[in-house]
This record gives structure tokens, C-alpha cells and sequence, in this order.
């Protein structure tokens, strides 16, 4: 294979873990040791490149989908049951 | 090299913290507002009750479906976790933020329920079976043997820069991750809501759901790794699994 330099580096971690561990480093979730082994491995490799970013496009997008608005189906009997409480101790103790 | 390790940290760091970093801001605003938010709650403002209702309920219901056996019972649950928060306000004493204390008594709530309902032993077993057993990624992706073993086989193809727009742009896009999403075994659904649809911080979605820092990424990544299996197969004009 082409990629002689970068073997030493790839072996250090392989593509499987760097899969596995793409959340945790997204989040900063790794120890520094693990985070350099990471970074290093990504500078070499496309295809965990890719991965990472679309694990983080994914994080993005999921954050970023449009939400239901929804209400209770009795929402007025728990206003009530709110302004109910409130009246039988105002201070809310 | 060092240029190229430079680089490809550098592009993808902007992905990293400071991808999140809108996220951070928004809930040290949101911590802060709860201050101002509880003690509205307990002057009876009516108002302030609403917003709080309107801003949890949803992901409420999400989250108690996957206990329950169906739609009707999950809205009683969140129901009764709201008669629940309205009769503890006055004793609520912020030892955990006000949407902790919320989640855990309807997940009480719903664990309840679930049980009585005999769904305990259905989901128990989901639990075991989605964990931590399988691997995140479908490890024939992976060369399995020889001078290359672990590293990819069949590597992903890169998405486009566009792609979060387009994905959110189309209705069939937003169908198919959201499918993926309610697909998702329990476990994997309540983190991914939690952290990713909600924006909960890591140690609080811990709180709420009583599990380590550890399993949160175990759970969180299987979730992440399950919608971009969708968005893969949309992105392919491949039909969706689910």
C-alpha cells in the first residue's frame, strides 16, 4: 500500500476504534493521550475524516429537526390545578 | 505532515467544543432564566407555568412512550408528572435543576406504569440486548483480517458542506431521521433526546438518567451512529430499513 509513513500512525489505533470513540471525541470526552492518538490518526486517514464529520453533521442536524409543539390534552385542568396550589400557599411553601 | 495534522485538527476542532458551543451558552442562559422561572412558579404565575410546560412537554411524551405500552398512557404519565410538579414546587429545592427533578419523577412515573402494565421484562431484555453488547458500526465495514485489519473496507463517502441544510430542507430527509430516531431502542432514544434533540449537558443528562459518563457515549454514539446509517441511505437514494 501507498501509505507507508502513515502506518505507524494508523496502527496506533485503528479505523473500528476511532468509530467507536467518534462521539466522546466530538464531546471532548477523551483523555489527552486518546485525543492526540485521535487527532493524529484523522490527519492521516479520509475515511475516518469523514466519518467524524458526519457523526457531527448528525449531532448538528438531530439538534436542529423542526420540534412538535404539543400541550397536555387536559392542559386547563392543570392550569387550574396550578392556580389551586398557588392560592392554598401563595408564598409556595 | 504537519501541515496536514494541522490542518485536518483545525478543520475538524470547529466541530468539536466549539461546535457545541452555542449549545453551552444557551444553557447557562437557560440555568440562569430558571431561577427567575421558579420563582415566578411558585408566586402562581400563570404564564410562567405555561412556558414551562410548552418548553418539556413534548420531549416528555417522547421519552415516556418508550416505557409505556401506547400514545394514551404516556400522555397520562406526563400528566401525572405534571400534577406531581405542581405539588412539589413549594418543597422543589434545587438540588438539581428544575428539568432533572421533572424528567426523574416522569421516568418514575412511567417505570411505574410500565411495570404494572408488564412491560418490564420486554424492556429489561431490549435493555441487555442494545447496550453494550453489539458494535456501534456494522464491523463488516472494517478490513477483519490481515495487514489492514480494523481500518476501513468500505469507507463512508464524504457528505457535501450542504448537507445539514439539504437533509433539513427535505421532508423526506426529516422523515427518515426522525424515524430512525423512534426506532431507536430505549436507551438509545432517552440519551440522543436528552443530549442532542433537547441540548441537555452531558453530567445532567447523567443525572436524570442515573448512568456514567462512560455509557452516556456507549448509548449516545449507537443513537448518533443509527441516524447516520438513515441519512446514509437517503443520501444513496437507498430504502430506508425502518
Amino acid at each position: 500500500m501507498a501509505q507507508e509513513e502513515g502506518q505507524p500512525l494508523l496502527s496506533e489505533i485503528s479505523c473500528q476504534e476511532i468509530a467507536q470513540w467518534a462521539s466522546a471525541y466530538l464531546d471532548e470526552h477523551v483523555r489527552d493521550e486518546r485525543k492526540r492518538q485521535i487527532a493524529l490518526h484523522l490527519a492521516i486517514c479520509t475515511g475516518c475524516e469523514t466519518y467524524v464529520n458526519q457523526i457531527a453533521t448528525v449531532r448538528d442536524v438531530v439538534g436542529m429537526l423542526p420540534k412538535a409543539v404539543e400541550q397536555p390534552s387536559d392542559s386547563q385542568r392543570l392550569r387550574q390545578a396550578f392556580v389551586a396550589r398557588t392560592r392554598r400557599s401563595p408564598s409556595g411553601g | 505532515m504537519n501541515v496536514e495534522v494541522s490542518t485536518v485538527t483545525e478543520s475538524l476542532s470547529h466541530r468539536m467544543g466549539a461546535g457545541r458551543k452555542p449549545e453551552l451558552n444557551q444553557s447557562a442562559s437557560v440555568a440562569n432564566g430558571e431561577v427567575a422561572l421558579l420563582a415566578r412558579l411558585r408566586q402562581g404565575d400563570e404564564g410562567a407555568f405555561d412556558a414551562l410546560v410548552t418548553r418539556h412537554h413534548s420531549a416528555l411524551i417522547r421519552m415516556a412512550m418508550g416505557y409505556v405500552a401506547d400514545r394514551e398512557v404516556a400522555e397520562e404519565v406526563v400528566q401525572d408528572t405534571w400534577m406531581v410538579v405542581i405539588e412539589g414546587l413549594g418543597r422543589f429545592e434545587g438540588r438539581s435543576s428544575l428539568r432533572t427533578w421533572i424528567f426523574g419523577i416522569m421516568i418514575h412515573k412511567a417505570k411505574d406504569r410500565g411495570v404494572r402494565e408488564k412491560r418490564h421484562t420486554t424492556f429489561s431484555s431490549f435493555e441487555s440486548a442494545d447496550d453494550e453488547g453489539d458494535e456501534a458500526i456494522d464491523p463488516s465495514r472494517f478490513h477483519q483480517s490481515g495487514e489492514w485489519a480494523g481500518h476501513w473496507a468500505f469507507p463512508p463517502q464524504p457528505w457535501d458542506d450542504q448537507t445539514p441544510e439539504k437533509l433539513l430542507a427535505s421532508q423526506q430527509a426529516v422523515t427518515a431521521m426522525n424515524r430512525a430516531i423512534e426506532a431507536l431502542p430505549r436507551t438509545l432514544k432517552d440519551v440522543l433526546i436528552l443530549r442532542d434533540v433537547e441540548g441537555v449537558e452531558a453530567k445532567e443528562v447523567c443525572n436524570i438518567l442515573k448512568i456514567t459518563e462512560t455509557n452516556l457515549y456507549v448509548r449516545l454514539h449507537r443513537a448518533r451512529e443509527r441516524v447516520r446509517q438513515a441519512v446514509e441511505m437517503y443520501l444513496e437514494g437507498r430504502p430506508s430499513a425502518v
